[in-house]
């Protein structure tokens, strides 16, 4: 092992950083999928030759801490048959992966013959295969109606394409841009694999191994100290997942305990609810990354993102749970299954840090709606993300955020510019604006929501839901109030009002449907009448409380 | 006598540069009167008459002057300190919350303390109006006028300065905008009114109104600024034509910059990308990286040819979608505090002590370690002649301050600490290299780094080192480069238009249409300058993508393939600048290829002053030497008794081998241990890796050509 420098250490972090944003920008300025270009839904990362996590990029952390997972199993699945120039691709949801569409390339980095590391990119493709364009069929109950599998596959060995393998691949997903979409991710992983290969050349590979070990180190320690700033003890919370998608009224509970040891965190889901019967289910790694990404808001932002920083928490998760279905249960939904986790996590913890959790998050409730184009006769998905983004719970000391969108994201997945959404679909943008009122009132106020009208300008539509969030509002802490309920509802030309499940499929709709959504309001946070009543005023002049609401919970003129 | 004046005004000097074709550049320095800038101006310009030969009043000095180019950062620290004009904004009924939401964005996303930036106009000052175009710019429903004159007058209640229109699709049409302009301005015809078609006439709702709303924020102000310094000028005397820097690198009459307010939002450093390449070419350069290392930041720029371009910058969060100098700023500078964070790594910055309480050293009532006083104890700065010997050093309180927040932490010497310290700052300024070379697709290593700022040459070995840069250029007013910049700038007028169609299907006489356009408007604007037709040229630039994609690549289009309608030289163009921006093309797959926009760029070519050259003299450098003293060598990890140079005794042709130290008043000069110096006809330190004298042979052998 060669000596530790920790000025060098500093500069490894750096770079590893910059490296892996760097491959993010690649993929965001190259993709053609708006969900990848646009709203961000991708991740990348650097992991070393057996796996471990070096550093990623994390646009939608939800995708995140699957990949050193992956990592790990890929590395085990080819041994010996790993060389320079391989590209694999993997989603496969039974061995790591976290959903069908969310495809991951991986490329191994080489120095001096030897594996050193790896470079990956996964984001959300267009369309995986299945039964429905897009890849959410709230119909499936096994994974073969959603999507295509892919365990570890070579596209690329030695640096040649497999072209019977691509071929095969790609005969079986129905949009041809996603061809394009994940050679922008071999692009950015090769990017990956040439910083990373300047960088042995210049320090070696025994001080590479040395000072990445000494990193996770350094890393393990911040994370360990953020875990004893809460008291020790073990706490418990629930979070509500409401329909299936098959049975009406049906609801689920995910149920955490927490125990909190000296320099250890463990979340045990062992008492949370079974599987369903159809796609609202999780997999460990989606069940997994929920947990991570909603405690990293609770402890310092600036911990390093490396395989040191996730060792102090431990996850269980029973097979056979909603949060970790068995073989071969549909999974789709499984990524937005982390809203109520997050609810748990957060109600369980609420009492003993009360200074560092928010309230309760809107939850997603999203429509992915696909058809022709008329004017340029092409098949145009869009996933309505600017309709998706409701407001983020408050905190002491802290409003939500307006328009920020499912935790899970956390304000990195983008509304589409209304003027390319105009260019890309043929609907026509009627309303976009805040929700007056959607905030859960509070000392702290929740974010707000928003409200987005467009009219279907395609025949013949199909427009998918899915999402939660429409039963039960994102619920306020200390006082603080609820926010406000999601929903999405469809006027038809001949003035017929269609709401959709939030889980649903709906076929044939007619050009001139008029789109209605609302995505709520974030939770308060503390007592609304202690609220700061130059903000109060601000806020009404601005229109986004009402003069009586003002009044009615914030005691606004009672209180002069 | 041609007498032309650069004066680059920033947060805390205001620097001048004073260039005459008989004599040498002139450096002048005042302390900058943020209240009224023109102040600080009208001051330098005092002293600097003052200083003459015979000494000059300020109006025999102005009347003397033919051009003053001027960059301000009054646009910039306006909206840092979100003191810009009260504004209203009026748009398209259902979408006014739009600049506000950003698209939805929150930029730390685990951070919940972390807020919504402020927006530039508050949401009750945003107005909906009816009327509607289709994405193709046809007309759904007409304007309402009824709705702009409520907003009128709720403006008019209100006492709004500045007014912002902007409609949806109004790329592909805009008389909406203009009809709903006309009103407005018949109304109020005071306020500031920008249309977001006549700014920015793109495709992408966000970033037009937010360019468009940062434009009326910041209009008011510079008008204000500009009437007071065109006031002041005239009545000393000026007659001569005043420029205006631009964010684009260029330079534009006052008039232009009334109207464009958001022009001039990187006004300040813009100099320094063009004065870097002017130092460069004397090396037979076209391209070079500018490093410009201050008190608080770190501004780093690509030129390859002529300095790199962006279209979308941001400030202070805000999206800005005009085309600017693709400068990159990081908090590094010399006073960036050291600190340990929980896992027990050191970091250098962002936070900085500024100029008050300031480094340790400086002995007011800062304590914390700053990067000045790690340069400080490693033997850099010279205690006794910081500034000149105006600032005298506390070498004392600089160790103390390291030993007790560093090296006691991390058990380890003093000295050790400091140079951790030092090779930290080192590595995020290389780090702010790679942003405008690697992820641009460029190597650093193929380009000579022009080093600027006072605190630059100190770090810039390592820096280059860290970056495999073989060559270095450190210009005799170094300190100033961005006013050197400003006497180097051309007018330029950057103009843009959405044009979808795919490259194989082109409709020539459409597009030649529209460039000709874009030609008259700058023509227009050009002759407003008193160019002569001479003296103008004209630069297609096109936005391209594979059909599908989302982002475009902006690429240089020779006039002669559009006029031969040469599609096959434009896609080519097209296909290698994707595969040097992300690594790979899809010629072979035979993806078409779109276009999406259309710039013209009209250029004005001013007469610019030429840099002195210096007579050569013998090679020997020691009449310079000044003495001897211990300094840290960052490759030996130890220190060394190196001799120091008197700058100002160097002259051209002088040559010494590294490690030395050059001490200047402005600026001091760390020759590391790799590196030769040389110094050439302009009397610029010219860097050399050892071993390397291949670089710069001609300058070497005494062509001076």
């Amino acid at each position: 092992m060669s000596q530790i420098d920790p000025i060098l250490l500093s500069v490894y972090a750096r770079t590893f950083k910059s490296i892996t944003d760097e491959m993010s920008i690649s993929v965001q300025k190259t993709t053609r999928s708006p969900i990848l270009c646009e709203a961000k839904d991708f991740v990348t990362g650097l992991y070393d030759a057996t796996g471990n996590m070096l550093e990623q990029t994390e646009n939608l952390p939800i995708l995140a801490f699957s990949l050193a997972p992956v990592c790990k199993y890929i590395v085990e699945f080819f041994g010996d048959e790993i060389y320079p120039g391989d590209v694999i691709f993997h989603n496969d949801v039974f061995s790591m992966g976290n959903q069908n569409n969310d495809v991951a390339v991986y490329k191994p980095v080489f120095f001096e013959g030897e594996l050193v590391a790896w470079a990956a990119a996964k984001g959300h493709q267009a369309d995986i295969g299945g039964a429905v364009p897009g890849g959410y069929n709230p119909n499936a109950k096994e994974v073969w109606q959603e999507a295509l599998r892919i365990p570890p596959v070579k596209v690329y060995e030695k640096g040649k394409l497999r072209k019977d393998v691509w071929d095969l691949i790609f005969a079986n997903i129905r949009l041809e841009i996603v061809q394009h979409d994940l050679r922008a991710q071999i692009g950015a992983c090769t990017v990956g694999e040439r910083r990373m290969e300047e960088l042995l050349k210049k320090y070696g590979r025994p001080s590479f191994e040395s000072h990445k070990e000494a990193l996770f180190d350094a890393t393990r320690k911040m994370m360990e100290a953020e875990i004893s700033h809460i008291p020790k003890g073990i706490y418990s919370g629930e979070g509500y997942v409401y329909f299936d998608g098959h049975h009406e009224g049906t609801k689920f509970t995910i149920r955490v305990t927490i125990t909190v040891d000296d320099n250890k965190i463990t979340f045990d889901y062992s008492d949370t609810d079974a599987q369903t019967d159809g796609f609202v289910n999780g997999t460990f790694t989606s069940s997994a990354s929920a947990t991570i990404l909603t405690f990293l808001q609770m402890v310092n932002p600036d911990i390093p993102h490396n395989e040191g920083m996730v060792g102090p928490i431990e996850i269980i998760i029973p097979e056979g749970k909603i949060l970790n279905a068995s073989y071969p249960k549909a999974t789709t939904f499984g990524n937005h299954l982390c809203p109520p986790n997050a609810d748990a996590i957060i109600r369980a913890l609420a009492p003993v840090i009360p200074d560092r959790v928010t309230a309760g998050w809107n939850n997603l409730l999203a429509s992915l709606t696909t058809g022709i184009d008329p004017q340029i006769g092409e098949k145009y998905v869009d996933i309505g993300f600017m309709g998706l983004k409701g407001g983020s719970g408050a905190m002491q000391g802290t409003d939500g955020y307006d328009h920020i969108g499912m935790i899970d994201a956390s304000g990195g997945v983008l509304d589409q510019d209304y003027e390319m959404f105009e260019q890309q679909t043929p609907h026509l943008l009627i309303k976009h604006e805040y929700i007056t009122d959607s905030a859960g009132a509070g000392q702290w106020r929740g974010g707000l929501g928003v409200e987005t009208i467009f009219e279907i300008g395609s025949d013949d539509t199909q427009l998918v839901t899915f999402g939660d969030g429409d039963f039960e509002p994102a619920f306020g802490l200390f006082g603080g109030h609820d926010g406000t309920l999601n929903q999405i509802k469809l006027t038809y030309p001949d003035g017929r009002e269609v709401i959709p499940r939030n889980k649903d499929l709906i076929l044939g709709v007619p050009r001139g449907t008029i789109y209605y959504q609302a995505a709520g309001g974030g939770g308060g946070y503390g007592d609304p009448r202690k609220r700061d009543r130059k903000k109060l005023a601000r806020e009404i002049r601005d229109g986004v409380i009402s003069q009586e609401a003002a009044d009615a919970l914030y005691a606004y003129r009672e209180a002069g | 006598m041609s007498l032309k004046i650069g004066i680059d005004v920033g947060g805390t000097f205001t620097d001048f540069l004073v260039a005459r074709d008989d004599k040498a550049p002139q450096i002048h320095k005042v302390l900058s009167t943020p209240e009224d800038p023109s102040i600080a101006v009208m001051q330098g310009l005092t002293e600097i008459a003052a200083a003459q030969e015979p000494a000059a009043t300020v109006n025999d000095l102005l009347g003397s002057v033919d051009t003053i180019v001027h960059g301000t950062t009054v646009t910039t620290n306006a909206t840092l300190t979100r003191s810009g004009a009260k504004s209203g904004l009026i748009t398209t009924k259902g979408v006014r919350d739009a600049l506000e939401m950003r698209r939805g964005i929150r930029e730390e996303q685990y951070n919940n303390h972390y807020t919504n930036v402020e927006p530039l106009v508050p949401r009750y000052l945003r107005v909906g109006v009816g009327g509607r175009l289709r994405r193709d710019g046809s007309e759904i429903e007409p304007l309402n006028l009824e709705d702009i004159d409520g907003a009128i007058e709720l403006f008019k209640n209100e006492n709004v300065e500045a007014i912002s229109i902007c409609f949806m699709n109004a790329f592909a049409n805009t008389s909406q905008e203009q009809e709903a302009a006309e009103r407005v301005r018949r109304a109020l015809p005071d306020a500031y009114l920008t249309v977001s078609t006549d700014l920015l006439s793109a495709i992408r709702f966000y970033e037009r109104i937010s360019t468009t709303a940062l434009n009326s924020y910041v209009g008011p102000i510079l008008n204000h600024y500009l009437e007071q310094l065109t006031g002041r000028l005239e009545a000393d005397g000026f007659s001569g034509l005043l420029l205006i820097m631009q964010s684009n690198g260029g330079v534009m009459a006052p008039e232009v910059a009334r109207r464009n307010a958001a022009l001039t939002l990187l006004s300040g450093p813009a100099g320094g990308p063009g004065a870097g390449l002017m130092y460069a070419n004397a090396h037979d350069q076209r391209k070079c990286i500018v490093m410009d290392m201050g008190g608080t930041s770190f501004e780093t720029a690509l030129i390859v040819d002529s300095p790199v371009m962006v279209n979308e910058g941001l400030i202070d969060r805000h999206r800005i979608a005009l085309p600017m100098l693709g400068i990159h700023t990081i908090g590094a500078g010399g006073g960036s505090i050291g600190w340990l964070d929980e896992g027990g790594l050191l970091r250098m910055g962002p936070q900085s002590a500024g100029a008050d309480p300031g480094p340790a050293c400086y002995g007011q009532s800062g304590s914390l370690p700053t990067c000045t006083d790690a340069d400080l104890v490693l033997g850099y700065l010279n205690p006794d002649f910081f500034a000149g010997g105006k600032i005298r050093l506390d070498v004392d309180a600089a160790r103390q301050a390291i030993e007790e927040h560093i090296a006691t932490p991390l058990g380890m010497d003093l000295e050790t600490a400091a140079a951790g310290m030092y090779r930290v700052a080192c590595t995020n300024m290389a780090q702010g290299v790679r942003e405008v070379t690697i992820k641009r697709g460029f190597d650093p290593r193929e380009f000579p780094m022009v080093v600027a700022g006072g605190a630059g040459p100190i770090h810039s070995c390592l820096i280059c080192e860290e970056l495999g840069i073989p060559l270095q250029i450190v210009p005799r007013e170094s300190s100033i480069l961005c006013a050197v910049g400003m006497l180097m700038g051309d007018l330029k007028h950057d103009f843009v238009r959405t044009f979808v169609s795919r490259l194989n299907a082109v409709d020539w006489k459409s597009l030649h249409d529209l460039i000709s356009d874009m030609t008259a408007e700058g023509s227009a604007l050009l002759d407003s300058e008193h160019i002569p037709e001479s003296r103008r040229d004209f630069r297609i630039k096109f936005d391209c993508r594979y059909l599908k994609q989302y982002h475009e690549v902006s690429f240089e289009i020779p006039r002669d393939s559009v006029d031969a309608h040469d599609t096959a030289a434009i896609a080519t163009a097209f296909h290698r600048e994707h595969n040097r921006l992300y690594g790979y093309s899809l010629e072979e797959q035979d993806v078409p290829v779109e276009i999406i926009n259309v710039r013209v760029q009209a250029i004005g070519i001013t007469e610019k002053p030429a840099l002195a050259i210096r007579e050569r003299v013998a090679a020997d450098a020691s009449p310079a030497l000044k003495g001897e003293r211990s300094a840290y060598i960052p490759s030996e990890q130890a220190f060394r008794t190196i001799p120091i140079y008197d700058g100002h005794r160097l002259t051209h042709g002088q040559h010494f081998e590294g490690p030395a130290i050059v001490e200047e008043v402005t600026t001091a000069i760390f020759v590391g241990n790799s590196f030769n110096c040389f110094l050439d006809k302009f009397g610029s330190f010219v860097l050399y890796k050892k071993g390397r004298d291949d670089l710069v042979a001609r300058a070497l052998n005494g062509d001076s050509s």
